[in-house]
């Protein structure tokens, strides 16, 4: 509580003063324990916003908004630490400029929420290097066990039995803020990559180009976990994915915003045992 | 009753280097097993996974990735990127559950026809011996689109 008026008197200060123009936070949703997101343009509705250990959501997509940032006018936002790091990326990817996004960080730890110190993305490199060596723990690691101990056929059948719920709604891509291209490859028409209809095969293709595509740059936010209206572990292929990058390439996604891109980036010595 | 299997093998491969060395191993009079399916690209960086996952979507039992060896690329680090590209691709190959033994990647250069030809026979002996991709085939069969190669 005392953390959320903190944060509205902030808000309203930095709004008043004209350092931003915008800011992103939280406010009440259609149930106690579910948050939708408020954009804060002027004093009062800085009012509306809250602040506690619900409110899940990492907003940071909501930046790359057609047009939000081109009047390079500062835009606050609300955001955990894995929101920060996706600021990093979208910065590194070259979608924003990291000077235009004013941090209002938070977490928070059961019920309790604390703010953290620090309003641009590079005063919270310290904290994310302390999270890339002690990771949080998820709580579906058992079920990441379970998988790693199969063998292909299991795997393939387990991973079906998921898929096969897929509706292609396409809610992962749209919470995602990693996703945001243009034209999505599944969108594209012309070759047609992927089967669009919401059979297994297309299901399958979809789920494994969008691991795919975010190997190495997604940040265990769970937005996709969330959105799914059918509870595929999206996640999990994602967590999977991220320890690939940081066993193999020491590539922990989003820990500054001039990381390069695992996958755009190479070594001349990046060692395989694979190829023939 | 039934035919004996021949595996479906998709071959992308880069211009410079592997497609030369099949044309070697084709001028050089080598023989190697029909059963691949060349498709020639300008360079193993431009192989996007989505051309595996379409092999297989199509039918494919098997799928050869290959090009230019480190350090040879024609675009000089095309490969470079296509190397890390199928490092992660092929870890989540392996966490979805299609086994990596379908899908291979080798390094061949335009001199060396003859490991194209000696890899193709084993390759295409592997692949013999896993028997055709049933579990995908299967899918495909339930999108009753005609699996065409």
């Amino acid at each position: 509580m005392i953390t959320q008026e903190k944060y509205r008197t902030t808000v309203k200060e930095l709004l008043s003063n004209g350092t931003i123009k915008m800011a992103i936070g939280y406010k009440p949703g259609s149930t106690p324990d579910r948050r939708r997101p408020l954009f804060i343009r002027t004093l009062e509705e800085a009012d509306q916003l809250v602040l506690d250990s619900t409110c899940m959501t990492n907003l940071s997509g909501y930046l790359v908004t057609e047009g939000l940032l081109s009047d390079e006018k500062r835009v606050g936002i609300f955001l955990r630490p894995e929101g920060i790091r996706s600021i990093n990326i979208l910065a590194a990817e070259y979608q924003l400029n990291v000077d235009q996004i004013i941090i209002f960080g938070f977490d928070s730890t059961g019920r309790e929420v604390r703010p953290l110190q620090g309003r641009n993305a590079e005063d919270f490199t310290a904290l994310l290097s302390e999270i890339k060596e002690n990771p949080p723990v998820i709580h579906k690691e058992p079920l990441l066990e379970r998988i790693e101990k199969m063998n292909a056929k299991e795997r393939f059948d387990f991973w079906q039995e998921e898929f096969s719920r897929c509706l292609k709604c396409y809610a992962c891509r749209q919470a995602c803020p990693m996703c945001y291209c243009r034209r999505c490859i599944v969108d594209s028409n012309q070759p047609q990559w992927v089967n669009t209809s919401s059979h297994t095969l297309g299901n399958f293709e979809w789920n494994i180009v969008r691991a795919f595509h975010l190997s190495g740059r997604c940040v265990q936010c769970g937005n996709c976990d969330r959105g799914c209206p059918v509870n595929i572990p999206l996640r999990l292929i994602n967590q999977r994915m991220a320890k690939e990058v940081i066993d193999g390439f020491d590539h922990f996604a989003g820990l500054s915003s001039t990381q390069e891109p695992v996958l755009a980036s190479f070594k001349k010595d990046d060692t395989e045992t694979f190829i023939l | 009753m039934s035919e004996p299997f021949e595996p479906k093998i998709v071959a992308f491969v880069c211009t410079y280097c592997t497609y030369a060395g099949a044309d070697l191993a084709g001028t050089s009079r080598l023989k190697y097993a029909p059963n691949v399916r060349i498709v020639r690209l300008p360079c193993t960086g431009r192989i996007s996974p989505m051309f595996i996952l379409k092999a297989l979507q199509k039918g494919a039992d098997g799928v050869l990735v290959s090009g230019c060896h480190p350090g040879d690329c024609h675009f000089t680090h095309g490969n470079y990127h296509a190397r890390r590209r199928w490092m992660v691709f092929r870890a989540l190959l392996d966490f979805t559950g299609i086994p990596p033994e379908r899908v291979m990647f080798s390094w061949i250069s335009a001199a060396e026809g003859s490991k194209f030809a000696d890899l193709i026979n084993s390759v295409t002996e592997d692949i013999r011996k896993l028997g055709p991709f049933d579990q995908y085939q299967e899918l495909i069969k339930e999108t009753e689109s005609p699996a065409t190669l």
